[in-house]
């Protein structure tokens, strides 16, 4: 009992606990990218549409461009480290949000599970089964293909991916809270079932749903980066990391930089994220996977 | 086992008639394919002609009902673009899929299974670092930057390689590593941290205080207890030899059924790509038949669990 009991607790975190090297740099890396993502509009040099056709195909500088445009033009004369910014804005919105989205349906479904039990629970774990069984690209692509394209509905989309982990994780762990005796001694108080879960399992259980959020979250920027990459996701004159590597793929012989650019701001970005997503595992709940 | 067989049938069977209620909600809820087909000045008589051979003027019950019908007889439809039975053009396409995906899983499961090991073998070492690393790689950069980083060094800077098409089997080298590298980066992980779980369990301990060798243990009881959770990734890398090369092939400009997929998704062909999603879905459905039955072979409790109806 009382090493069932010990296993939920995660360990306090010590106050002067050394963070690698690696993970510190990660996390510089996010900060960057974050404040990049909000001061887009304001430390953006030109606007992502504005074109200078005296200086198409520039390359950035180093390799024989100018410090008007640092990291080089596309064929229209439009400024790469601009577009860059503000893709990187519209990424990190849409991989945001769509975990955001995911976790609230996932952990939801999987209280719902929880509590009623029965039929319900059944229910959420074919739906959990039928998901986790086909490729989620597949299924985003049909949807895409009859719906056809507009933001909110790729947002909401996007939100669908990876719910039925969180659903997993959330019903497994509140069953195993209901039977301890914190949320016990709120029922016999006579809280709502509402106010249990809330205010009293919700609160116990989230660090390892953060974690699962943040191991989910690169899996989105990777997922989103794909589809407009392949011209399915966001919409031009819209940009984002995945649209500028699609649209530079045509310019591969002749302006490598216009791909290269995007193409290292998705790397780092999703492995700064997963290294961080990993320490916060080990350190949280090392049974997740 | 019969029941155990007969539950895992049941849900393949679920799981399938979920995917067919799926595409039909999609369908019909994206609204009237006769106003998408056809251009806005069409005559009304052309349109509702093209509503009636396809069955659009129907109710809604009845709709499903033919095109679960319909399904079952095996009927796809036909291309709403060129009139050939979608079935036919994605039958086309199958060949030059497996073509890529097959030797792509060779290499994910003879680089990434035996790397995984040695890691967890030699936990610690230079040899386990390098694998993680090439591991987060795996999981980090997308397909088509590494494919297109490929492109960019051997086709472009070295030209050694095509950098797309399918001329000739060498324009397949870049697809097949693209693909195999990044899953042989998934499967070391979870084969890595499978074999550390088993490593440190009690009948290890028991097994190497008994003296038996080290290298008895680790055949006799660390990789068959290892096995599961890596026949599981598998599983779904079988699984997904149809569909599992959508980016890379529209990377490559290679005519398979992911770049087939990707165009009928961008023209709104409607039959051919649901009747991707239903081969996609079968062959998701089927491997995972297989995977279940394989648990039972390897762990003799999951199938006596199962038989007692237990979940």
């Amino acid at each position: 009992m009382s090493a069932t009991t010990l296993a939920t607790v995660p360990p306090l975190p010590r106050r002067h606990a050394r963070v690698p090297t690696l993970v510190a740099v990660a996390m510089a890396w996010i900060v960057a990218m974050l404040a990049v993502a909000l001061l887009a509009e304001t430390i953006r040099p030109y606007g992502i549409t504005a074109l200078d056709l005296r200086a198409r195909l520039t390359p950035p500088v180093g390799f024989g461009g100018t410090a008007r445009h640092l990291l080089g033009t596309d064929e229209l004369g439009r400024d790469v480290l601009s577009r860059l910014i503000v893709s990187i804005r519209i990424s990190l919105l849409i991989a945001f949000g769509a975990t955001v989205i995911a976790a609230t349906v996932g952990t939801t479904l999987g209280f719902l599970a929880a509590h009623f039990r029965g039929w319900v629970e059944q229910l959420v774990l074919m739906l959990i089964d039928f998901q986790a069984s086909m490729p989620f690209l597949i299924l985003a692509l049909s949807v895409l293909a009859f719906f056809g394209n507009s933001l909110p509905l790729f947002v909401a989309l996007m939100g669908l991916y990876g719910w039925e982990r969180h659903a997993r994780i959330a019903r497994g762990l509140a069953i195993a809270a209901n039977a301890q005796g914190y949320a016990a001694a709120v029922r016999q108080l006579g809280a709502s079932p509402l106010r249990i879960y809330l205010r009293h399992v919700l609160p116990n259980i989230a660090s390892t749903l953060i974690v699962s959020a943040t191991l989910s979250f690169p899996e989105v920027v990777l997922l989103e980066s794909g589809l407009s990459f392949l011209g399915l996701g966001v919409q031009p004159p819209m940009t984002s990391l995945g649209n500028m590597v699609g649209y530079g793929r045509e310019y591969l012989t002749r302006a490598p930089w216009i791909l290269l650019a995007p193409s290292a701001a998705i790397v780092l970005t999703t492995l700064s994220v997963s290294l961080l997503g990993d320490w916060l595992r080990d350190r949280l709940d090392p049974t997740l996977t | 086992m019969l029941r155990f067989l007969g539950l895992r049938l049941a849900r393949a069977a679920l799981t399938i008639g979920l995917v067919v209620t799926f595409a039909f909600v999609v369908l019909r809820l994206s609204g009237d394919p006769a106003l998408m087909i056809m251009s806005p000045e069409a005559p009304a008589e052309a349109i509702a002609a093209f509503r009636h051979a396809w069955g659009l003027d129907q109710p809604i019950w009845a709709q499903y009902l033919r095109y679960f019908g319909a399904i079952l007889h095996g009927e796809l439809g036909q291309s709403m673009r060129d009139g050939r039975p979608a079935i036919q053009l994605v039958a086309e396409r199958i060949p030059a899929t497996l073509a890529i995906t097959l030797p792509a899983l060779l290499v994910k499961v003879g680089l990434g299974i035996p790397a995984g090991i040695h890691a967890a073998l030699h936990r610690d070492s230079l040899t386990d670092r390098i694998v993680m690393a090439g591991a987060v790689a795996g999981f980090t950069v997308p397909s088509f930057v590494l494919g297109l980083l490929l492109v960019l060094l051997f086709a472009v800077q070295l030209g050694w390689l095509p950098s797309g098409g399918q001329e000739s089997w060498r324009s397949a080298i870049l697809p097949v590593i693209t693909l195999g590298l990044g899953g042989a980066g998934i499967l070391a992980r979870f084969t890595r941290s499978a074999m550390l779980e088993v490593l440190g369990q009690p009948y290890i301990r028991t097994a190497s205080a008994k003296g038996v060798p080290w290298r008895a243990v680790v055949r006799g009881h660390a990789l068959p207890n290892a096995a599961i959770p890596t026949v599981t990734v598998v599983g779904f890398m079988v699984g997904s030899l149809i569909a599992g090369a959508v980016v890379v092939e529209s990377v490559f400009s290679w005519p398979g059924v992911g770049r087939l997929l990707v165009v009928a998704v961008a023209n709104r062909d409607l039959a051919v790509v649901q009747c991707i999603l239903l081969l996609v879905a079968a062959t998701m459905v089927l491997s995972n038949l297989i995977v279940d039955l394989l648990y039972g072979v390897l762990d003799p409790r999951l199938r006596s669990q199962a038989a007692a109806g237990a979940h």
